[in-house]
């Protein structure tokens, strides 16, 4: 699904955001992303749905080579990814179901299948009785809900979530883990960027650790929990 | 099916577009007042152009020019038949100084016995030609007139010259002041469009965004807003041409003596369907092309 070679995201004054990143993520995968504050997190999440284009190296991101994509093409790329953030994201002066909606509209699909599939997805994430209601009237929890039914929608091959829990109490955040466990579970390939350990604490899944823009630790799910503390795969 | 993803996108965009002036309902009333005060002027000064442009037409279908003998010519009808040859002219009609005179009594009328103490009939004979629109433009008129003046038995053309000058002259200054104007405010309207456009983005920025986002392409996102400026104008013009038409109604009683000195008519034409069409036209591409205009530098990533 994601194939990294060398990349390197360099910002202006030789600032490196991320140095020789080279990694492999297969198709159905659940990936942590993890490191410190500015570690380069959010800078390889918004390589991979073609936000940013890396300064040298190669990113593929189902086929799609994001190095030398055109501009033009960046959107179909998208139509393939669920993204979703902290901050959510929504659309104060729309609907909730209005606001899932966005991701079928932008595909074509027709009104009133928008309106069903939008709404069966919001009553599989427990917000069937919220579609009319605006996002500022729910809790963080919910609006995250929404934020995610947006990304899911359109059963993305890939979803990306960017410290999808960083804004919420910790039940709320493992409510939304579940949530995003239960897409992987459909065949989603998932990358998760957090830094909340008791998230990683409690999923054993593959954990990619940035540390000031480089990959310092691929840790197979196999080796965990045992392995805590020490690496247990060397890096290639 | 295509076609039909295509018809729900545009769909999508068109409600975006109404949805957009919904929330800014201000920013569009004032756009589209500006716009039509626009539209009005230029209205206004096309309907002038173009009643001016009919006068000098109808006044063309009578044109005639009057080519006036020597006294002594006598081949009178080898004459007409050259005249009747030249290009342009349609018909040659033959005025002897017998029949001249007595058009000079009747137009006299009353006044018509200060004729009788002359001795012997002063007029010449002559003969009028009726043109045909080749011959209607001044420039070609007088070359025509010219000719006509050099032919043996000839001695003089007449053709009011001098109205036909000054007011084509008139006419074809105000088409390019008329030009002027039209690119003047092209530019000005295209700008305020512009900037309306300018700040429908920014207030949907978020929108945008999120758009791009879940993968929406440059169309999709641009959509809106070209369909947002085409309502604008197209309202614009509508409103334009309602007030054009209504101030028309209204001012023609109070201008009638003017307009029958002006034109030669007491009642002006309006637009025709296929104007007001035009001037629509022109409010819709002013949309789009200021909407274009605005989001020439939206940026394509991210
Ligand atoms: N547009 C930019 N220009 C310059 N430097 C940038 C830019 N964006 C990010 N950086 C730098 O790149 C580094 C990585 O940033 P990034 O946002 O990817 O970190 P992160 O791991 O997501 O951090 P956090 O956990 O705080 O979200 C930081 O040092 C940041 O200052
Ligand atoms: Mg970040």
């Amino acid at each position: 699904m994601i194939q990294m070679y060398h990349a390197e995201k360099r910002y202006e004054g030789n600032v490196y955001a991320l140095r020789d990143i080279s990694l492999t993520i297969e198709r159905g995968e659940f990936v942590f992303l993890t490191g410190s504050s500015g570690a380069g997190k959010t800078t390889l999440l918004r390589m991979l749905f073609g936000a940013d284009k890396p300064s040298t190296g190669q990113i593929i991101v189902a086929g799609r080579n994001i190095t030398k994509m055109t501009a033009s093409s960046v959107p179909e790329l998208r139509r393939q990814i669920g993204v979703i953030f902290q901050d959510f994201k929504l659309l104060p002066d729309r609907s909730v179901v209005d606001n899932v909606a966005i991701t079928l509209e932008i595909a074509g699909v027709s009104r009133r299948e928008i309106r069903a599939r939008a709404w069966n997805m919001l009553r599989r994430l427990g917000l069937g009785h919220r579609l009319d209601h605006r996002p500022k009237a729910l809790s963080g929890g919910e609006q995250q809900r929404v934020a995610i039914a947006r990304a899911l929608v359109n059963d993305p091959p890939l979803l990306l979530a960017d410290e999808p829990t960083g804004n919420l109490d910790p039940d709320l955040a493992l409510d939304i883990m579940d949530i995003i466990a239960d897409a992987h579970a459909r065949g989603t390939t998932v990358i998760v960027a957090t830094h909340d350990p008791s998230l990683l604490d409690r999923y054993p899944h593959r954990r990619l650790v940035l540390d000031q823009g480089r990959l310092v630790t691929d840790r197979a799910p196999e080796t965990y929990p045992t392995a805590i503390g020490r690496a247990a795969l060397p890096l290639p | 099916m295509i076609e039909i993803e295509v018809i729900r996108r545009i769909l999508t965009s068109v409600r975006s577009a109404l949805r957009g002036i919904r929330s800014a309902p201000l920013v569009f009333v004032i756009s589209v007042t500006t716009l039509s005060a626009g539209l009005l002027l230029l209205g206004t000064y096309l309907l002038i152009v173009q009643n001016m442009r009919g006068v000098l037409e109808n006044f063309g279908q009578d044109l005639k020019l009057v080519a006036f003998l020597d006294e002594g010519a006598t081949d009178v009808d080898a004459m007409k038949h050259t005249l009747s040859e030249l290009s342009g002219v349609q018909a040659v009609l033959y005025v002897s100084n017998d029949t001249a005179l007595v058009r000079l009594r009747e137009d006299l009328g009353r006044d018509a016995d200060v004729l009788d103490g002359l001795d012997r009939n002063p007029l010449p004979s002559s003969f009028e030609l009726s043109l045909g629109p080749e011959l209607r433009e001044e420039g070609s008129l007088r070359v025509f007139a010219k000719q006509v003046e050099g032919m043996p038995g000839i001695n003089e053309t007449r053709y009011g010259e001098d109205w036909v000058q000054s007011y084509g002259r008139i006419l074809r200054a105000m088409e390019w002041l008329g030009l002027g104007l039209g690119v003047f405010l092209m530019l000005i309207l295209g700008t305020v469009i512009a900037g309306t456009v300018r700040l429908a983005v920014y207030s949907r920025n978020d929108e945008i965004a999120i758009q791009r986002l879940v993968g929406a392409g440059g169309v999709f996102v641009r959509l809106p807003f070209y369909i947002e400026g085409a309502i604008q104008g197209g309202v614009a013009a509508a409103v334009a041409i309602s007030l054009l038409y209504a101030l028309f109604g209204l001012g023609l009683p109070v201008l009638g003596d003017i307009l029958v000195f002006l034109l030669g008519k007491p009642v002006p034409d309006f637009f025709g369907r296929q104007e007001m069409l035009a001037l629509v036209l022109v409010g819709i591409s002013l949309g789009v092309g200021g909407a274009m205009l605005s989001l020439l530098r939206l940026e394509e990533r991210t």
